[in-house]
């Protein structure tokens, strides 16, 4: 086992990733920027190292400050958290040339999981399945026609230069194609000076379903089963749980033995999450991996009972799974988890600032993730995240009054949190009958009455 | 309640002057049907009405810090009310995270020493990080003070390593 690691992240995760080290005996070395000097997980550290100032690109994304401090506090090995430089494969490369174990799969695992058309390949050689599109650009309404035919109304074109919403329109038969395909192409070429396009299938009302595997260094791999996180405002997470009601036993059972296969064949190593779009027939359908721990592991671990930030350390320092999982895994009762953040519940707008109170519930089946606390400050160079609420019961029904329960304890002032929104979430008949996908949020946020956004200022189109 | 009399007020007064004189906190005095309670507020200490927790925090970090830090004189831990040595002088901190090497090779001269006047820009220390030598320049002008590290000390950024007298 490792005698010294390094955590190259701040926040909550860096104290979860210390906590597990301290249990496992092993030495920790925070680094942190000048504006988290006080923070928590610097605290309880065994040793802490300041490594820029706050702008992260200046500290915790600046690898030769992470690598020099690694260096000088003479490490075995660092973990990347979630988020920063997790995903860095460069940063994975330059650990590996200083003769320090980077906790996560080997850099080539993580250069051919980011890039997403490879990713799709490798996904869809091994039979698991991916969504329909078409192969590459498309270069006439004619070939869009025909893809169209082959991928199955409804479709989505895609500006092959960029995202966020441009050059993207759905078509829901033939007749409307070419004017649209016309359309996208036109805004494309006008946002990002290239107006190609592709095509994928369109899912009008998707759940975000992923899949929690364990790969250790001897070639055996592990799914510990799903997450759903379909509640989502703009595609950042608000609520996560596990298991998901709409994977079946026999889905579970079939697609987990397919993606262990998979990253086998891959050589996957390490912790990582396999993200899916399910469709109105429960149909799934790759779109990414993430090869990291994710904020959302905890409610893996109450359901398994497995700690996965210590599993990802034993895997790194050789272990087998078998000596590191039961024989047989199994599921235990429901988890949902919160994410609190310090943003304004209704506006959405982030809140930095010093925290005058600070009461985290407890009790049965509660567990929080946060490295705030009374007279914290939380600084605005970040995200927002400041808590994760997360709940364990014998069943959904119980996991949803449990965190009604700690939801309405959990008290945070100075600041503005989205604890109040979380509330009115689970005071919704549709979140708590399980009938939402990743639309929920907008149909729940426009609901808001117009009384409700001018008291505080909001325009229609902000929510 | 009978209001006080002049001479009354000025006894209050001199009691006031004393109790503060003598630091005395919190004071209390009942005599016939007259009650007085003085509490003063005391001289601005870290951690004074805040949780234990974030006075550990925001006070003297000299706790789990990495021995870099902890050799330095850290200038932002809470220093109480003692002469600063450093007033008036300008720190040069270093702008990265290393290993501090006073001289440019092992065995030759330091760069500087206490006593020597250097231009801006000039390169004073070398911080090596990840092999790399780099070489640090001052950012002021003026008289070396005093060196607050040895050679071969990793060292983190920001943290002090020379005070110069500006000129």
């Amino acid at each position: 086992m490792f005698g010294k690691v390094l955590v190259a992240n701040r926040g909550e995760i860096a104290l979860r990733v210390l906590n597990a080290c301290k249990e496992l005996g092993i030495r920790t070395v925070a680094v942190y920027s000048e504006a988290d000097r006080n923070s928590l997980h610097v605290r309880f550290a065994d040793e802490a190292i300041c490594i820029g100032p706050p702008r992260p690109s200046d500290s915790y994304l600046n690898v030769p400050a992470v690598i020099s401090a690694a260096e000088i506090a003479d490490v075995d090995a660092i973990h990347p958290g979630y988020g920063l430089l997790s995903e860095n494969a460069n940063f994975a490369e330059v650990c590996r040339a200083s003769n320090i174990k980077f906790i996560g799969p080997p850099p080539e695992v993580t250069r051919l999981m980011g890039e997403k058309e490879k990713a799709r390949q490798a996904m869809k050689k091994a039979k698991v399945p991916i969504l329909p599109g078409s192969d590459g650009v498309i270069a006439t309404v004619e070939e869009a026609q025909e893809w169209a035919e082959r991928v199955g109304f409804p479709v989505i074109l895609k500006a092959k230069a960029g995202g966020g919403g441009r050059g993207m329109r759905i078509v829901r038969s033939a007749e409307e194609l070419p004017n649209l395909f016309n359309a996208a192409y036109g805004e494309a070429a006008n946002a990002f000076g290239n107006g190609e396009l592709y095509m994928e299938k369109f899912i009008e009302q998707p759940r975000h379903i992923e899949f929690q595997v364990l790969a250790d260094e001897h070639g055996n791999v592990v799914s510990l089963f799903e997450r759903e996180c379909s509640i989502q405002r703009r595609h950042q997470k608000l609520i996560e749980e596990a298991p998901s009601l709409q994977v079946t036993p026999k889905l579970r059972e079939e697609l987990g033995k397919t993606l262990c296969r998979c990253l086998k064949d891959i050589g996957y190593q390490n912790a990582g999450t396999v993200e899916f779009l399910m469709d109105e027939d429960r149909q799934l359908y790759f779109i990414e991996m993430n090869t990291r721990i994710q904020v959302e592991h905890p409610v893996t671990e109450a359901i398994t009972g497995i700690d996965l930030v210590k599993a990802q350390l034993r895997i790194a320092a050789g272990e087998r799974l078998s000596a590191i999982l039961p024989a047989k895994l199994e599921m235990r009762g429901h988890s949902i988890e919160c994410r609190i953040n310090a943003e304004h519940p209704v506006k959405f707008t982030p809140s930095a600032g010093k925290i005058t109170a600070f009461n985290v519930p407890g009790g049965n089946g509660v567990r929080v993730d946060t490295a705030q606390y009374a007279e914290g400050v939380v600084p605005p160079y970040y995200d927002s995240l400041i808590a994760k609420l997360i709940v364990h019961g014998v069943d959904r029904n119980e996991a949803i009054a449990r965190m009604e329960r700690a939801l309405s304890q959990f008290v945070v002032q100075g600041i503005e949190t989205s604890i109040s929104m979380h509330q009115a979430i689970f005071a919704d008949a549709g979140f708590r009958a399980g009938e939402f996908d990743t639309k929920f949020m907008e149909r729940f946020l426009a609901k808001k009455t117009d009384k409700e956004c001018a008291e505080v200022g909001l325009q229609a189109d902000e929510r | 309640m009978n209001p006080l009399n002049p001479e009354d007020i000025e006894d209050l007064k001199q009691l006031i002057e004393f109790l503060k004189e003598n630091q005395v906190a919190e004071f209390e005095l009942e005599r016939g049907d007259v009650r007085i309670r003085l509490k003063f507020s005391g001289p601005e200490v870290p951690g004074n009405g805040v949780s234990d927790l974030a006075s550990l925090l925001a006070g003297a970090r000299a706790v789990p810090a990495h021995p870099a830090a902890q050799s330095a004189a850290a200038p932002e831990a809470a220093a109480p009310a003692t002469a600063d040595p450093n007033e008036g002088l300008h720190i040069l901190k270093s702008p990265m995270v290393g290993t501090f090497y006073g001289s440019p090779s092992p065995g030759a001269s330091p760069f500087v020493g206490p006593g020597d006047h250097v231009a801006k820009g000039q390169v004073i220390c070398i911080v090596e990080a990840m092999k790399l030598m780099n070489e640090i320049e001052t950012d002021a002008a003026g008289e070396i003070v005093k060196c607050f590290v040895t050679n071969g000390q990793p060292i983190e950024f920001g943290q002090p390593l020379f005070s110069i007298r500006e000129s």
